[in-house]
């Protein structure tokens, strides 16, 4: 049976800034950072959470749209995360805001692991019109 | 390893990063999060329907992974990894088959309650010479690890 997609379309003026979504859990595996490290070909490279995107995969389970461009991410390091343990993510809208004439989205996370460490803060500015930077960018 | 003690002045540059981007390097970063399926960063006909373009593209998120590598390199992990932010716009895209370089200059320091916040600001460039990215980093420098002349 094909799953129902019960997301809503994504009202830009609607969006209240401070909407705060539903916490996010997941276990960090020591295969998945394997993977991460071969990937970004840096054997310490110590937050693998970035690759998983947690700011916007709250709002992205919540809504839909055109799809997005991402234009500015901050990163806060705080405690590298330890393979297998739970991490817990809280992610909020930040902030919106309208920049020659194109939508933007701020999506702000904090992950907690579950001895209840910080690992890290997250902060991404995404573009809401995707199309319009393919243009600029020429193909 | 023992504690490197080290000064940090305005201009200081920071040693460079040069990362070669390909597709199964970029099928990596995206795979280690279980995104296995198409995107546009993955998968040719997702990125000419999202993004218009003829070709994959990097995660914005690969380029701020690089960046603070080059920082945690300066810093060190002990420092970096504990106190660092980097915060970084993206300008233009970074394609598989790219070579890009990521630069930075301390730009000044301030005094927080146990050490110094080092500021870097930060370029990325592609082989061509076309900036990628830029932003700042920073990291809170303990006293322990600053010469006495600068407490």
């Amino acid at each position: 049976m094909a799953e129902v997609d019960d997301r809503i379309e994504l009202d830009w003026d609607a969006l209240e800034v401070g909407e705060t979504f539903e916490k996010f859990e997941y276990l960090l595996t020591q295969e998945m950072i394997d993977t991460y490290r071969k990937g970004v070909m840096d054997p310490e490279a110590s937050f693998p959470t970035i690759a998983h995107k947690v700011d916007v995969r709250q709002y992205n389970d919540r809504y839909t749209d055109a799809g997005s461009v991402n234009a500015r991410c901050a990163f806060h390091c705080y405690n590298p995360p330890t393979p297998g343990k739970r991490l817990t993510v809280t992610a909020w809208i930040a902030d919106k805001y309208l920049r020659r004439g194109k939508n933007y989205i701020v999506t702000e996370a904090v992950s907690v692991d579950e001895d209840g460490r910080l690992i890290d803060r997250v902060i991404t500015h995404e573009l809401k019109q995707p199309s319009e930077v393919g243009k600029k960018w020429g193909g | 390893m023992g504690r490197i003690i080290r000064d940090y002045a305005e201009g200081d540059e920071i040693t460079t990063l040069v990362k070669e981007l390909t597709q199964e390097a970029i099928n990596l970063f995206e795979g280690s999060a279980g995104n296995t399926g198409p995107s546009q960063f993955t998968d040719v006909h997702a990125a000419k329907e999202v993004l218009g373009t003829e070709g994959t593209v990097a995660s914005g998120r690969m380029s701020l992974t690089f960046a603070i590598e080059m920082l945690r390199r300066h810093f060190g992990p002990e420092v970096f990894n504990h106190t660092g932010i980097v915060d970084l716009r993206f300008l233009r895209p970074v394609r598989p088959g790219d070579t890009i370089t990521f630069t930075g200059k301390v730009t000044g320091t301030s005094k927080e309650a146990n050490g110094s916040r080092v500021s870097v600001a930060i370029e990325v460039k592609n082989q061509k010479g076309d900036t990628t990215g830029v932003g700042q980093g920073s990291a809170i420098v303990p006293n322990a690890f600053l010469p006495p002349e600068d407490l």
